[in-house]
């Protein structure tokens, strides 16, 4: 992304008023990117506990590197790229599965699917619950550029051309990496159309 | 249309049908071509179907003290920065010392600079022995000796307009 572009990204010019000293921008960049950036780490580690730890990771990291930020790329980018980073290293160092609280563990917190605006019934429950574990085993199943390409792709709804900059890769090798992921998917996943 | 499914580049189609993020004409040109095309009904379908489970898939809320958590280790940081840097704060706000400071440091420079890259110098105290031992009487051929090795040293020069050898 050149500089014109990123000059209208509103989130790099809130990085630079922190790197100017404003802490109170850094407020406001925590506050819109920390639900996204917990739960992308959620989604790729499968762990809440080491999620959290490495979403304070990434936010920490961000504001250690207010004095030398430069706006050279779209904000989320950078933020992604330093998540991503973060995750990768943690399933490749196995942190994940040394935590207790897994998420299939326990789930009796994780938010159910109202179908109507009665309660589920416990049967709902077990089937939901049935349900989203296979689509987690199908996740966690993926090679962890494809698991992290898919993410970025499905619940941060990313250009391809931002999930290549996140993931130092070619347009080409995401939307190879994309393609080969949803087709592995779809032969786990096909079954619960 | 060609079948998109026939490769891999243009199947993004397909991936952005399902995701239901390809423009309104694109889509209709697409669904004629899936009417006819039973290859990329299935794939369609199997992609409709995997975009639904992950739909499926919420996260979990964010702990509630997890900004609390977070500018408590940025707190830690600062002050572990203002506790190295307490000891020498009070120099620092004072006027003159980065002057003072720069000076110490060319001088320092200089003198490391100046040592000169030769042979190891005899011990200190050998010299100044060796110098006691010679009377002033011995002093003033030496000396002159000296001034003539010089005057031959700078007519050896090539460049020496004086030169001569």
């Amino acid at each position: 992304m050149g500089g014109a572009a990123a000059a209208l990204d509103y989130d790099a010019e809130l990085m630079l008023r922190v790197k100017d000293g404003d802490s109170a921008s850094f407020g406001v960049l925590l506050e819109k990117h920390r639900l996204s950036v917990v739960h992308f780490l959620q989604r790729m580690v499968q762990n809440y506990a080491v999620a959290e730890e490495l979403a304070q990771e990434v936010f920490l990291r961000v504001y250690r590197s207010r004095s030398t930020y430069e706006p050279t790329a779209k904000f989320t980018t950078w933020l992604f790229r330093i998540a991503t980073h973060l995750a990768l290293n943690a399933l490749r160092d196995g942190k994940n599965e040394r935590s207790q609280e897994r998420l299939d563990d326990d789930t009796s917190d994780m938010p159910v699917r109202q179908v109507s605006d009665r309660r589920p019934s416990v049967e709902e429950k077990m089937v939901y619950q049935t349900r989203l574990d296979e689509v987690r085993r199908a996740v966690s199943g993926l090679p962890d550029k494809q698991r992290a390409a898919v993410l970025m792709h499905k619940y941060e709804e990313m250009e391809y051309s931002q999930i290549a900059k996140v993931l130092s890769c070619s347009e080409s090798a995401v939307k190879s990496l994309l393609f080969r992921a949803y087709e592995t998917l779809r032969a786990r996943l096909a079954h619960m159309a | 249309m060609n079948c998109p499914i026939e490769n891999q580049e243009s199947a993004e189609i397909l991936l952005a049908y399902c995701s239901r993020k390809l423009n309104p004409a694109s889509a209709a040109i697409l669904e004629e071509h899936i009417q006819i095309c039973p290859a990329c009904r299935d794939f369609a379908r199997g992609q409709r179907a995997v975009w639904e489970a992950l739909d499926a898939w919420e996260a979990a809320p964010v702990s509630a003290d997890f900004d609390r958590r977070l500018y408590a280790r940025i707190a830690t940081e600062v002050s572990l920065w203002d506790r190295l840097l307490r000891p020498i704060r009070p120099l620092l706000t004072l006027q003159g010392l980065p002057v003072a400071a720069a000076a110490l440091v060319v001088i320092t420079a200089g003198l490391l600079l100046d040592r000169p890259a030769g042979p190891v110098r005899p011990n200190d105290a050998e010299t100044s022995a060796a110098l006691e031992a010679v009377t002033p009487d011995q002093a003033e051929p030496i000396l002159q000796e000296m001034e003539m090795m010089q005057e031959l040293n700078r007519l050896a020069q090539p460049q020496s307009p004086d030169s001569k050898i």
